[in-house]
């Protein structure tokens, strides 16, 4: 619990700091900056208690399977990358205290900070990769958070969903990197990713983890040419891009660089990459920094410049250089910190950090001025500051790295020593000079503690540049040891050598640094300059955005190719795939079609030829007729049941003339409100051909379909069944059954809990077509009576239903149909009861009797039958499935499973013996849920009638009004 | 008498009792909403106890080989209806229950009230997927997969409007072809090996001689292409967007879920049916590349999608392309992994369809397009006060949880979603056969596709947290916010978790590999005796 308590303490922090009241400035600053503290003694304290080059451990498994285990790893790398993390984030929130507005939400801003901090101290921290990769991503995402702290502005959105991606995106790529690694190692293990240096570099993966690494790395650090994301993060808040965006997160990706140096470094293409991404970062961050006009901006570039240095050191991948690279980290964090913190006050105190504006602010806030100019003295690299001596040691390492003869290298340097020397002038130039218009606000220096942060950073700046082997020095050694190991150089941290090449050279930066400026500044007026030459075409933010615009437009466009919002060519790929997909995956079916057994016979095939007929008929009537195509489905509905009949399957003939019969009258009934749909008016020409095309492809389609399906059912027909579970229900129906219909014991006995679900399945659609006619209104155009009822000569259509059947010309037909009701009934009776033995059963002694009472409703209207019937189908529906369940559940009491069916003997007085089984009940409970299923469909349909002739009469006032 | 154990009774209880509920509840006033909803909360509380107690014994060693059969009927199997509680069954049970939990308290303040019959179609739902993850019957797989369909037909309409009208109409067509589809693959199979039972097929299929084999293919391959259907394959999978940018929110979570019934049919059949023999693997290839494919056109829909329901709908299809992927490609450990990922990914989509709805109330398009076009055309706004915006708390709760709900979607750190992804980059590098050119296409689209959602989510969020504009905190219901935080929290312990989640996962996929004691196991359970005839039990 020890280590681990470095990083659960922020984050704990963090929640609690969200959980504070908006306005409480202080509480926040002091719970954040105890943490810090808290965290930067501790970890100074657990150093000192170590062995010199001893290794902290702490394991906890989170993931063995994995190779995944939550290791918290404590070296002198990470110790000194802790310390920076707790030190300068000490400061940052003793300046935020000050800088944030009392307006602003706090709680948000310090619970997001010690949020970072937690996730960083997890980076430096973690001895698993993955796990490193893990609190990557929640510094990348924190940072998103509080780039967009102040999200009602656009800048601030922006910056953040650029950083975000960018980051998120490196992120990802580290990831595919190390699990590359971890597959070329076997573990995720740091220590044993470090020790398996031979392995990696050799093995053929080697190349593609170092570009993914190397991706995450230079995303997240701001290098060539992922760099634009960092000047647009300026958009945060001061103490946020002092402390993310130049101290801490952008080395996150140095910090990788460094942690995997031993394993990774060293080659051809290490240097190519990582020492090329950081020449021109450092190049092109150096010249664009000369050209901004925002303070910040300024810094941002001058951070892109300083961190590509670093990753050129690491890229040169010398002992020494790497050296260098951890030393100017440090240096670069403390000067950089104070410089963003001073423009911060700048702004704070002026209200802007426009450079064109901004003039002899030395007069007013002296002091802050002095520390600005000595931490930018560092910046540019003026002897006895810090900046001096790792810059040096950078002038050194170029000149070594391109011996005798190239010298490109050194140029680089150089130029860039230059670069720097110029915006490091042009950023002191606001102190100086007299102030040629008014300022938003008066200046005058900050409160006493938003200084001290400044104050001791420069501090250290001057300490280390002057004195560095007794201040910097044991520090630096602990991180360096931990990344090279025995491979550690003899250095000399010293503000002089003697006369040197290098020493030349940071005087010749110096020198011409200075004359250009000034050559700068009277020749081509660099103070009101706007834009960097040459490189501002380039906008990064620009592409970035045109990217994603470009993105999500290629995105559309190719969705709108390879999908669809309709329906019908959803339907058409769905044909296409059952015609493709078994004919790809299984081939044609050759061996399949064997010859018919027996001869067909004539009466049969015709009858099918009807069938056919009619089922093409349906089809082409479908568009414009629609009774036309509902009564020709009937005819083939007709021929499938005499089929069955022929077949010796009385049981299904049964049935499907009941389903035939209800069915055909329910959409009868709903045909009534759907309004025509009238053929398109003009000369009917011939269609164009891209319509002549379409239809020609789907007729094909059609026939392919049709073909396929029917040679398939070919194939089933004529070969021999299987040895099949058929004939064990033949021979168990009657003696383990108890009914001598197979079919009807299959249905409520062998396969009861099929036939439970299909009657769920009726309850349901009756429901949701209930759930949706309730409140349906027919549409405008079918509400008018039809042309047949409206005929004036006819008396009957001033009669309602009830009338026309009791004293109208439906009087005859009438008086029948309700004798017929009683006898309807009893053949539903008659059928239900002998199902069980032969064709009949509950399902179809449902159907009749719902016939029954559609008779009398279609007879004399919704009104007359329900002023005379109460049908409550709702309950016939719950009841109906609530006895099926219940006969099932009766088997639980004697200790069977669900639905086993048993058989009473029953002695009534006059009846004699009775079997009754089970089934009875359970069938009973089928007929329920048919009646009530085809009753509650009925219902919702007939009371359209209802309605529908109260509108228009409702309608008309409305009307006539407009 | 030798009655059944209740530990095996208790098997029959997620299909059942909802159905009673259900049933029970139709010809109840939809006046009493409170009962009805009483009703439907505490059959969805003991739901998931059963879910729990079977997810418990299908792991302990009361089963032999882990398996819970239930004779319905008392028939025994191949003859009767064998309902099979296994680990995968329970894990899939258990994640129904929650989510059903959390999207009928959600339901409770308003969506259930703004049509009629909402309890009892959603708990017909219920019923259907639960019975769907157990049956062992290919024809009772279909009357569950139908009682499942109906009720969800009904659940998409629920409280309709034009919208719904419409994508119902597409959803139902749809889902008629895929159910007769449906049919027709177990009618096929069915006359090549004269059996429904799954565990039947098995050994039968590896008897057929070269000569029935196509047949039973065919029928196989067309069977697929009816779960594919609903399980959204590209391209039987374009209706799926459209419904889940329609539906009520509720009923979109558990759309969800309907996804992964498809692929869970898959898996389970095809891991009985084509396990060994000459057939063993049909057709593994055309699913991994099909998976492939629909993973390409998610991430490409994630991306083009501008409205959440549409979002959410193409992350559902990123999900079930990884998943198709995942079992086309066949290596048991990148499986479990796979069932990790379904698990999180669901819980994740489903949070985020029920903060859609909750966001609705914070937006206001105008703010969001004008902030849309100024960041689009790189515009600066002149530089404000630096003063924050207070985030009320109903906000920040919202904010947050879409946030959680994104990382998971996306497989970003430090949620579920990371540990799902990177089982599987993990199960793919360090597969036995090397890496092949599969994985690298598989891993490079999962990776494609989780940047293409953090682009699409955070560009919606920006929108839609920051930039609306939001002047008044939303109105929060703890109804609304419970289920959120509920669905999130699930996939926090998930990412604890993940060490024994994972082992379980594995030896889910290991009863997976073990299709020979599977078979057995099912057809050697033995019914319970009857008493001696004449005799009154």
């Amino acid at each position: 619990m020890t280590l681990s308590a470095l990083i659960i303490a922020p984050f704990i922090g963090s929640l609690v700091a969200a959980c504070l009241p908006a306005n409480a400035r202080n509480r926040e600053a002091w719970l954040a900056g105890a943490i810090a503290l808290a965290g930067l003694l501790f970890t100074g304290w657990l150093f000192m208690q170590a062995d010199p080059g001893e290794v902290l451990y702490e394991r906890i498994a989170w993931v063995p399977a994995l190779g995944l285990e939550f290791v918290l790893r404590l070296d002198g790398l990470a110790w000194v990358f802790a310390m920076l993390v707790q030190g300068i984030g000490l400061l940052v929130v003793l300046y935020a205290r000050y800088y944030m507005s009392p307006a602003d939400p706090v709680p948000r801003f310090f619970s997001f900070l010690l949020a970072f901090m937690g996730s960083m101290l997890g980076v430096v921290l973690s001895g698993n990769l993955v796990q490193l990769v893990v609190f990557w991503e929640l510094t990348s995402l924190t940072s998103f958070l509080l780039i967009g702290y102040w999200h009602h502005r656009a800048d601030a959105r922006r910056g953040a969903r650029m950083a975000f991606t960018v980051t998120a995106t490196g992120g990802l790529c580290l990831l595919a990197g190390v699990l590359l690694l971890g597959h070329m190692v076997g573990s995720y293990d740091l220590d044993a990713v470090l020790a398996a240096r031979e392995l990696i570099i050799t093995h053929e993966l080697y190349l593609p983890a170092l570009i993914l690494i190397a991706l995450g790395a230079l995303t997240k650090s701001a290098q060539f040419p992922f760099h634009f994301w960092l000047p647009h993060a300026m958009a945060a808040p001061t103490p946020v891009s002092s402390y993310l965006h130049s101290a801490t997160m952008v080395k996150a990706g140095v910090f990788l660089l460094m942690r995997l140096w031993p394993a990774l470094a060293g080659t051809e293409a290490w240097t190519w990459i990582i020492a090329g991404a950081g020449t021109c970062t450092l190049l092109l961050g150096a010249f664009a920094a000369i050209f901004q006009r925002d303070m910040k901006g300024l810094l941002a570039y001058s951070t892109i410049s300083h961190l590509g240095l670093i990753t050129t050191l690491l890229g040169i991948g010398t002992p020494l250089a790497v050296v260098a690279a951890l030393f100017h980290t440090l240096n670069h964090a403390t000067f950089k910190a104070s410089l963003f913190m001073a423009v911060g006050i700048i702004d704070h105190e002026t209200g802007t950090r426009d450079m064109r504006i901004l003039r002899g602010l030395y007069r007013q806030m002296p002091y802050t001025a002095t520390l600005a100019i000595v931490a930018s003295g560092a910046m540019a690299g003026v002897p006895l500051l810090n900046g001096f001596l790792s810059k040096e040691m950078f002038f050194a390492e170029t000149l070594l790295v391109g011996g005798d003869s190239n010298w490109w290298m050194s140029y680089a340097a150089l130029a860039v020593g230059v670069f720097g020397v110029i915006y490091s002038l042009r950023f002191i130039a606001v102190f100086f000079g007299k102030p040629d218009q008014p300022l938003p606000r008066e200046p005058h220096e900050p409160p006493r503690w938003m200084r001290f942060p400044v104050e001791l950073l420069v501090l250290t700046c001057l300490v280390v540049g002057v004195v560095p082997a007794i201040s910097i020095e044991p520090i630096l050694h602990q991180g360096v040891v931990a990344i090279l190991g025995e491979a550690t150089p003899q250095y000399d941290l010293a503000v002089w050598h003697g006369f040197n090449l290098p020493l030349l050279m940071s005087f010749l930066a110096l020198v011409l640094g200075a004359w250009s400026y000034q050559l700068l500044r009277r020749r081509f007026n660099l103070r009101q300059r706007e834009q960097a030459p040459l490189i501002h075409r380039f906008s990064g933010a620009q592409a970035y955005e045109n990217t994603m615009l470009a993105i999500s437009r290629a995105a559309d466009f190719m969705l709108r190719h390879l999908g669809t919002r309709r329906l019908q060519p959803q339907l058409l790929a769905m044909t296409l795939a059952l015609l493709l997909v078994p004919a790809l995956l299984v081939g044609m079916l050759p061996g399949l079609l064997a010859p018919a057994p027996h001869p067909a016979d004539a009466f049969f095939v015709m009858l099918w030829v009807a069938g056919g007929a009619c089922a093409l008929a349906a089809a082409w009537q479908a568009k414009y007729q629609r009774l036309a195509a509902l009564a020709l489905a009937g005819g083939t509905g007709i021929v499938t049941c005499i089929t069955f009949l022929w077949l010796s399957a009385p049981d299904l003939a049964l049935t499907q003339l009941m389903v035939e019969t209800v069915t055909t009258i329910l959409i009868l009934l709903g045909l009534r409100w759907l309004p025509p749909r009238l053929r398109d008016a003009g000369p009917a020409a011939a269609p164009p051909w891209p319509v002549r095309l379409r239809r020609s492809r789907d007729m094909l389609l059609a026939l392919g379909g049709g073909l396929g399906l029917a040679l398939l059912s070919y194939a089933v027909m004529v070969r021999p069944m299987p040895d099949s579970i058929a004939s064990f229900f033949l021979e168990k129906a009657r003696s383990e059954g108890g009914g001598s219909n197979a079919v009807n014991v299959l249905l409520v006995d062998f396969r009861g809990f099929d036939t439970m679900g299909e009657i769920t399945v009726l309850a349901i659609v009756a429901l949701t077509v209930y759930a949706l006619l309730r409140r349906f209104r027919p549409a405008a155009e079918s509400i008018a009576i039809p042309a047949q009822q409206a005929n004036p000569v006819d008396a009957a259509t001033r009669q309602p239903p009830a009338e026309q059947a009791n004293s109208g010309y439906l009087q005859v037909a009438g008086i029948y149909m309700r004798l017929l009701l009683p006898f309807m009934g009893i053949t539903a009776a008659y059928f239900f009861l002998r199902g069980h033995n032969l064709p009949g059963g509950g399902f179809v002694a449902g159907l009749i009797f719902s016939v029954a009472i559609i008779v009398q409703y279609m007879l004399a209207g919704a009104t007359w039958v329900e002023d005379r019937l109460h049908l409550r189908p709702h309950r016939w529906l719950g009841y109906g499935l609530c006895i099926a369940c219940a006969t099932g559940l009766g088997a639980w009491a004697f200790g069977y499973p669900f639905l086993t069916s048993h058989t009473a003997h029953v002695e009534l007085p006059l009846l004699g013996e009775l079997h009754l089984p089970s089934a009875f009940f359970f069938d009973l409970g089928v007929f329920a849920t048919v009646v009530g299923c085809t009753m509650l469909i009925l219902v919702a349909l007939a009371h359209q009638s209802t309605r529908s002739h109260r509108l228009p009469e409702k309608a008309d006032p409305a009307r006539e009004a407009r | 008498m030798n009655a059944l154990p209740w530990t095996q009774q208790l098997i029959l209880v997620p299909i059942l009792l909802p159905l009673l509920a259900g049933a029970l509840l139709i010809p109840v006033n939809e006046a009493r909403h409170n009962l009805k909803f009483a009703v439907n909360l505490g059959c969805n509380l003991v739901l998931l106890l059963s879910a729990l107690i079977l997810l418990g014994l299908s792991d302990q060693e009361l089963w032999p080989g882990h398996l819970g059969v239930y004779l319905a009927a008392n028939w025994m199997a191949p003859f009767g209806i064998a309902l099979v509680a296994d680990r995968l069954a329970g894990l899939l049970l258990l994640l129904t229950a929650t989510l059903s939990l959390a999207a009928l308290v959600f339901s409770s303040q308003g969506w259930s009230r703004i049509g009629v019959h909402f309890h009892s179609l959603f708990l017909f739902l219920l019923m259907g997927i639960n019975g769907a993850f157990l049956t062992n019957d290919l024809f009772n797989l279909f009357v569950f997969f139908e009682v499942m369909l109906a009720a969800s037909y009904g659940l998409v309409l629920h409280g309709y409007n034009t919208t719904r009208i419409r994508a119902g109409m597409q959803y139902i067509a749809i889902n008629l072809v895929a159910s007769l589809l449906f049919l027709i693959g177990i009618a096929l199979i069915y006359a090549s090996t004269g059996t429904l039972n799954m565990a039947d097929l098995g050994p039968r299929i590896a008897a057929l001689s070269a000569a029935d084999l196509p047949l039973l293919q065919i029928g196989a391959a067309i069977l697929a292409l009816a779960f594919l259907t609903k399980g959204a394959m590209w391209p039987l999978g374009f209706w799926l967007p459209t419904t889940y940018a329609a539906a009520s929110p509720p009923v979109a979570a558990l759309l969800v879920l309907m996804t992964k019934v498809g692929i869970y049919a898959l898996i389970r059949i095809w891991s009985l049916a084509f396990a060994a023999g000459p057939a063993a693997g049909f057709g593994l290839d055309a699913l991994f590349w099909g998976g492939i494919a629909t993973l390409v056109f998610g991430t490409l829909g994630i991306l083009a999608a501008q409205e959440p329901g549409r979002m959410a709908g193409y992350a559902a299809i990123i999900s079930s392309g990884t998943l198709m992927a995942v079992f086309g490609h066949g290596d048991p450990q990148l499986l479990s992994a796979g069932f990790y990922y379904l698990l999180g990914s669901t819980l994740a989509t489903a949070a985020f369809l029920l903060l859609v709805g909750l966001t609705e109330r914070i937006r206001s398009p105008g703010a969001a397009l004008l902030a849309l076009t100024m960041e689009a055309f790189a515009i600066d706004e002149k530089p404000e006060e630096p003063v924050g915006v207070g985030i009320p708390a109903a906000l920040a709760f919202l904010g947050l949880a879409f946030a959680a709900s994104a990382l998971v979607i996306t497989g970003l750190p430090p949620l579920s979603g990371f540990i799902a992804k990177f089982s599987l980059f993990h199960a793919l590098l360090n597969g036995e056969a090397g890496i092949s050119l599969r994985d690298w296409t598989l891993m490079i689209l999962i990776l494609c596709s989780g940047l293409a959602g953090i682009i699409a989510l955070m560009r919606f969020g920006v929108r839609t947290f920051w930039a609306s504009g939001a002047v008044q905190p939303p109105r929060l219901h703890p109804t609304e916010a419970g289920p959120v935080t509920l669905l999130l929290g699930l996939c926090v312990a998930m990412t604890v978790l993940a060490g024994p989640l994972l082992a379980y996962l594995e030896r889910t996929t290991r009863d997976l590999g073990q299709a020979g004691s599977y078979v057995e196991q099912v057809l050697s359970t033995p019914a319970v005796p009857s008493p001696p005839r004449g005799e009154a039990p």
